[in-house]
């Protein structure tokens, strides 16, 4: 296989790990944010909820930025296409998501009710609703996207922003909103005592069970759905010009991966071991085991939708040959090999200090200990 | 037409405005970081509490507009998608690069320990919270490093080449990309101008509690090292400053055409207007005053060196017009069949002017059909508003010196520790606060604003970068971003204030509610 | 130990000597920036802890 092939299927197996990463450890605080009024009954109880993630929110929330920085160098066509076409739909996810940093920094420096309720609510915004729109964006790449291009590779989105909120795309928000709530559920159970415990392990389980539910219905739908499958014309070591193939639409096309290497139905095997086990694990207590357990379980989600559309990225419905695919939509050879080796060298020492920080935080927080603290949220 | 017009105008009015609202706040951060490392190091080195207790107090302010540059650069890392799609599509393989680094080896760094500094205090020992301090204010100046190595991209590309089969900007050589002269000097400058904030958001305040006799241990070390901390810095920036103009001058002529307000070649040496009213309409100044000689030894380090006025550059632009209409010409035959040859040798023969041939399609949609008055007007549009930039050049170096003036004599007189019997120091401290901020802003208006009309300079014009929007798109998100912008700075401004005026002793930040 | 703590102090000073240097070699601002930094940092840290010296002089001399 010729190196330019191997380079965008590494950075294609690289967007997954980012994705996951961004779902995980994002999603963990955004199912906070959104169940914050529901963990916590008390401000008292709010701000232990808070304070649990307090130092490492930001820190999680590069996953996103880099998820986004990625998708610009190593897909830039990608990157521009799904930007502007979801304009809309952006700007809510953008809007939703700039409240959060405030929600937690200002939320708890002014000892006045009203405002803190009001910031309770903003952090619910900011938490459901990215998290529904992550979702329900990866339910319109299996769906395909409205979009052509022109000569030039100048972008056309054709759709209006309401089809994007369509029966299928919803399911897949619902089930990304309730993987991240499981997420949620399982750290405020790590890290929390008493009636706030058994209200993430309540929620947890409900979450998962549930989450679970809308996965297998969601199979379900994509094994009726109209698939799309490259007939001639893209080559793995082509160039990344979208226009030189031809696509057709097949009912069923997002099995078609799995009927050929059936070693992939352990992919969406994954989602129903980790989250079946990390039900139990949390009905247990161990929820430390639950957590990761959810990460298995959001590995399994992701890597289901790429091990289906593979090569597909974002395939357009109104100009089917003009797809986004692996083979057409990536950067230049020297950009990818460059970027992996950054990425070589940067994800170990980010994964070291990230660990570092989470032990030096660890334990548990309530309220008395928010009380008693300097800068707690 | 008159559409895409709309569009384009209206994307630039909302790229500058959340760009300039977040460099209100990213300045601070990149200096106060670094600030709060060395109050910290004081603590740590010789043990002493007040140092901590500065540093605990700097540092809620920090943390206070920490979260709105957290929240409006998200808004950043969008806007190229969303609204600069053909763009992000045209220069992603070039531009994308550094922003992903951004986030891998700045952000990670910078919001990981960002967390710890705020909440790790009890929690390890001395030496490693320093640490964390350390790192905190190095992701934050990282971050702004690989922002301009990026940025210094878009103003002077020879890094990246254009290939006709994937119709986009390629990257050439990585290197070049990070060691471009521009990247260099535009980041030390910019980094450096944050530390002069830091240092005259410190001085000011700390000034402000002197003069009412609060905090005096407090407010008056934090003076002292304000002080030396800004004026090394304003040196550093000043020096910096004359270096980056120095490049960017000599990469963008019509940038310093705008700067220094000179419509017509001169024969060298050329004076330098130090007050002019220029008319874009009229490509003169209504009115000018003048110091003769002054600016070719300024710019060019020479006496005899000519410098290219608006004339030139304009009548320059229309040959490299002319000269790459045939590049253009062979793109579309090359979409079609990637290996014509002839039209192959055509592109490469003419590739170089390519960039001002797309510019000239604004005004001739069909250039083999393009007028002489096609030529003249997006000549005219070669120069970018004279008017703003010479002012805001002016602006930015006027504050600039001040501030150096006032942290120079502020340094001399904490030094000898009579700065609390200066009572008119002090008084000024306060007013002095908004001149960083200020020249922060003029400075960008100066370095984007006088890259127009391109978005990279010389070789995609920002006509043709924008997203394939409706007007309807543009002003749902404006009308968004006015009114979430403008709630947010209304809550940060009150949430400072309050935090300043209650100052450092005041008990707790965040009060438990009863 | 100590020595062993010695031996990786001098291994990370040259490591970071020999970047620096290279540094210098292809980005000089960016080397400028490296150095400028670390001084003004540290003459702002000595201008404060030159305070506390001043203070407790005029204190002893009163």
């Amino acid at each position: 296989m010729e190196l330019y092939a191997v380079l965008k299927i590494t950075w294609w197996l690289l967007l997954g790990v980012l994705l996951i990463g961004l779902a995980v450890m994002v999603g963990m605080d955004m199912g906070i944010g959104a169940a914050l009024r529901y963990f916590g009954r008390t401000d008292g109880e709010r701000r232990a909820v808070l304070n649990m993630i307090g130092p490492h929110w930001d820190g999680n929330q590069v996953w996103f930025i880099l998820g986004g920085g990625a998708v610009f160098a190593a897909w830039p066509t990608i990157y521009a296409t799904a930007f502007s076409g979801l304009y809309i739909v952006m700007l809510l996810l953008l809007w939703s998501m700039i409240i959060r940093p405030l929600g937690f920094e200002y939320r708890s420096k002014l000892p006045s009710p009203s405002w803190r309720n009001l910031w309770d609510w903003g952090l619910f915004v900011s938490g459901l609703l990215p998290m529904v729109i992550f979702g329900a964006a990866i339910g319109n790449m299996l769906l395909g996207v409205p979009f052509h291009f022109n000569w030039y590779l100048e972008s056309w989105y054709t759709g209006s922003f309401i089809s994007l909120f369509n029966p299928f795309a919803i399911l897949c928000g619902l089930m990304s909103l309730l993987l991240a709530l499981y997420q949620g559920s399982a750290m405020v159970m790590n890290r929390g005592e008493g009636a706030v415990r058994e209200r993430a392990r309540r929620l947890g389980t409900w979450a998962g069970l549930l989450a679970l539910a809308l996965f297998t219905a969601g199979g379900f739908w994509v094994a009726r759905l109209s698939g799309y499958v490259v007939t001639s014309g893209d080559d793995p070591a082509g160039p990344a010009m979208p226009l030189r193939k031809i696509v057709e639409m097949v009912q069923g096309a997002w099995l078609h991966n799995f009927s050929a290497y059936p070693v992939l139905w352990l992919v969406p095997g994954l989602t129903y071991v980790g989250v079946l086990a990390g039900v139990w694990a949390l009905r247990r207590g161990w929820s430390h085991f639950g957590w990761w357990l959810g990460a298995l379980g959001w590995i399994g989600t992701i890597g289901t939708v790429g091990a289906a559309m593979f090569p597909f990225m974002m395939p357009s419905s109104s100009n089917p040959s003009q797809s986004l695919t692996v083979w057409d939509a990536s950067s230049s050879q020297t950009t990818l090999l460059w970027m992996l080796g950054w990425t070589i060298v940067f994800v170990p020492i980010v994964l070291i200090y990230t660990s570092w920080a989470f032990w030096i935080m660890r334990g548990k927080v309530t309220p008395a200990h928010v009380e008693g603290n300097d800068h707690a949220y | 037409m008159h559409s895409l017009q709309t569009v384009v105008d209206l994307s630039r009015w909302q790229f500058a405005a959340t760009a300039l609202y977040h460099f209100l706040f990213v300045p601070l951060t990149l200096g106060l970081s670094f600030l709060l490392a060395a109050m910290e190091t004081v603590y740590v080195t010789t043990g002493r509490k007040i140092y901590k207790d500065m540093a605990l107090f700097w540092g809620k302010l920090f943390a206070i507009n920490f979260a709105l540059g957290v929240a409006t650069g998200l808004t950043m890392e969008f806007q190229f998608g969303t609204n600069w799609s053909q763009y992000s599509r045209f220069v992603g393989d070039v531009f994308g690069a550094p922003l992903a680094i951004e986030g891998l080896m700045a952000f990670f760094l910078e919001s990981t320990f960002v967390g710890l500094m705020f909440f790790g205090w009890d929690r390890m020992s001395r030496g490693k919270h320093l640490l964390v301090t350390y790192m905190v204010a190095l992701g934050s100046n990282l971050s702004a490093l690989w922002i301009l190595v990026a940025n210094g991209f878009m103003q002077s590309p020879r890094e990246a080449v254009f290939n006709p089969v994937t119709m986009r900007l390629e990257l050439t050589s990585f290197a070049d990309l990070i060691f471009s002269g521009d990247a260099q000097a535009k980041f030390v400058h910019t980094s450096i101008a944050g530390y002069v904030t830091a240092a005259m958001f410190v001085a000011g305040i700390s000034g402000w509690y002197m003069l009412r006799n609060r905090h005096m241990e407090l407010a008056k070390r934090s003076f002292r090292m304000a002080a030396l901390f800004g004026v090394f810095a304003s040196i550093g920036v000043i020096s910096l400053g004359d270096a980056l103009g120095f490049i960017d001058g000599g990469a963008q002529p019509a940038k310093l055409v705008a700067m220094e307000a000179m419509w017509k070649t001169r024969t060298p040496p050329a004076g330098f207007n130090v007050i002019a009213f220029p008319s874009q309409k009229q490509q003169r100044n209504l009115y000018e005053i003048q110091i003769p000689k002054l600016l070719t030894p300024l710019v060019t380090r020479t006496m005899d060196t000519v410098i290219p006025g608006a004339d030139e550059v304009e009548n320059q632009a229309m040959v490299r017009m002319k000269d790459g209409i045939p590049a253009v010409l062979a793109l579309k035959t090359l979409s079609a069949d990637p290996t014509n040859q002839p039209a192959l040798a055509q592109f490469k023969a003419h590739e170089q002017d390519m960039g001002y041939a797309l510019l000239l399609k604004r005004y001739a949609p069909d250039l083999r059909a393009a007028t002489p008055a096609d030529y003249q007007r997006a000549a005219r549009a070669v120069i970018p508003n004279v008017a703003v930039i010479f002012w805001s050049f002016r602006v930015m170096v006027l504050a600039g010196f001040s501030m150096l003036f006032y942290l120079g004599v502020a340094a001399y007189c904490s030094l000898n520790n009579r700065v609390q019997d200066r009572r008119w120091l002090l008084k000024l401290a306060p007013w002095l606060i908004p001149a960083p901020f200020i020249a922060c802003e003029a400075g960008w208006l100066v370095a984007e604003m006088g890259r127009q009309p391109w978005t990279v300079y010389g070789v995609l014009p920002t006509w043709m970068s924008v997203s394939t929007h409706s007007v309807g798109y543009l002003v749902f998100s404006l009308t968004g971003f006015v009114l979430i912008y403008s709630a947010f700075i209304v809550v940060e401004a009150y949430l400072m204030l309050k935090f300043i005026r209650k100052g450092p002793d005041e008990g707790r930040l965040a009060a438990p509610l009863h | 130990m100590i020595l062993l703590r010695m031996l990786l102090y001098l291994v990370i000073s040259l490591v970071t000597l020999f970047l620096v240097i290279l540094l210098g070699q292809r980005g000089a601002w960016y080397f400028a920036w490296v150095l400028g930094t670390v001084m003004i940092v540290l003459i702002a840290a000595a201008g404060g802890a030159l305070l506390d010296a001043q203070e407790e002089a005029k204190q002893s001399g009163q």
